[in-house]
């Protein structure tokens, strides 16, 4: 896996990261998987015909009934948390008129990811345009991971980070099976340590000009 | 609550003055330093150091109050930063 790194042609602008199928097909998938929490349809899946001529107001409305009170499940809370936690009326007022939106923005940027890992060859090509929609999906699919993971303070996250370290060699740093208590978790950790670099890199590259900036 | 005082032009002209809200931001452990600050920079249009500065807040005293002003308005506030994965929340100034 390489970062992203500004496109060498520069025309139209572009982050380029690289990522071996294998990688590819690994956050394809959770790409696709947190756009299935969101309630859109399956990636790859939709009718191409009927989703052009779809009214907005209906892709809206999918997720009213969803949105009157918060999500059962811990990580789709976590992207879309409540809003007013000491007020229920002005969290429930927040989540009917807010909602929707929402969830149709998110599971949009997952699936302009999810085309771009389907496409041909190593690179990962996110136009200048999209790089900020791209890290806020990574975020939002690292809020997902963190919730599974039950990373809720930055203890948790140390705590995983030194659980991930233990399950490789010192010497090597290849992963060792034998070396975790539970490896299911530490391949989720890995995955949500590789989706923070890719975001890293990401941030690097829209953020080059500001530091430029600064320094005028 | 945020002990930094709200420069004037973080405040709004709010249609009453015991009606103010404000929108806090909280810290979790997924949001990255350097997205969190030029989310700040884009969306609120601060400077790069100001916005690092909240950020930092964020981080360090676990909120921070990112705007205030009419509930209409922060709830656009809230939404904007729910979008980009921020955990915001609004609420009456001075509860």
């Amino acid at each position: 896996m390489r970062g992203f790194q500004e496109s060498a042609e520069g025309d139209p602008p572009a982050a380029i990261a690289e990522l071996d199928s294998e990688e590819r097909a690994v956050v394809a998938r959770v790409v696709a998987d947190v756009g299935l929490l969101l309630g859109g349809e399956p990636f790859g899946m939709e009718i191409d015909a009927a989703d052009a001529d779809e009214d907005p107001l209906f892709r809206h409305l999918r997720g009213f009934e969803s949105a009157l009170s918060d999500p059962d499940d811990p990580a789709v809370l976590r992207i879309l948390p409540n809003a007013a936690p000491d007020d229920r009326d002005v969290a429930d007022e927040f989540r009917r008129f807010t909602e929707p939106e929402l969830r149709s923005l998110k599971v949009d940027r997952l699936r302009t990811i999810w085309k771009a890992l389907n496409e041909d060859g190593p690179e990962w090509v996110v136009p200048t345009g999209d790089a900020m929609s791209t890290a806020a999906a990574l975020t939002d699919i690292r809020l997902v991971l963190a919730s599974r993971l039950g990373m809720e303070t930055d203890a948790d996250a140390t705590a995983l980070h030194e659980e991930i370290d233990r399950a490789h060699d010192p010497a090597t740093g290849r992963y060792v099976a034998g070396n975790a208590q539970n490896p299911e978790r530490v391949w989720l950790g890995m995955l949500y340590q590789a989706l923070t670099w890719l975001q890293e890199s990401l941030m690097s590259y829209v953020m080059k000009d500001d530091v430029m900036r600064d320094d005028v | 609550m945020s002990t930094q005082p709200l420069s004037a032009s973080d405040v709004d002209v709010a249609t009453r003055t015991d009606d103010v809200w404000v929108t806090l931001v909280w810290n979790d452990p997924v949001n990255l330093m350097s997205y969190v600050t030029h989310v700040f920079q884009s969306y609120f249009g601060w400077p790069r150091d100001e916005a690092e500065r909240r950020m930092r807040e964020v981080h360090e005293l676990g909120k921070t109050v990112v705007s205030s002003g009419s509930r209409e308005h922060m709830e656009v506030d809230v939404q904007a930063m729910h979008s980009y994965g921020l955990w915001a929340t609004l609420r009456r100034s001075g509860e």
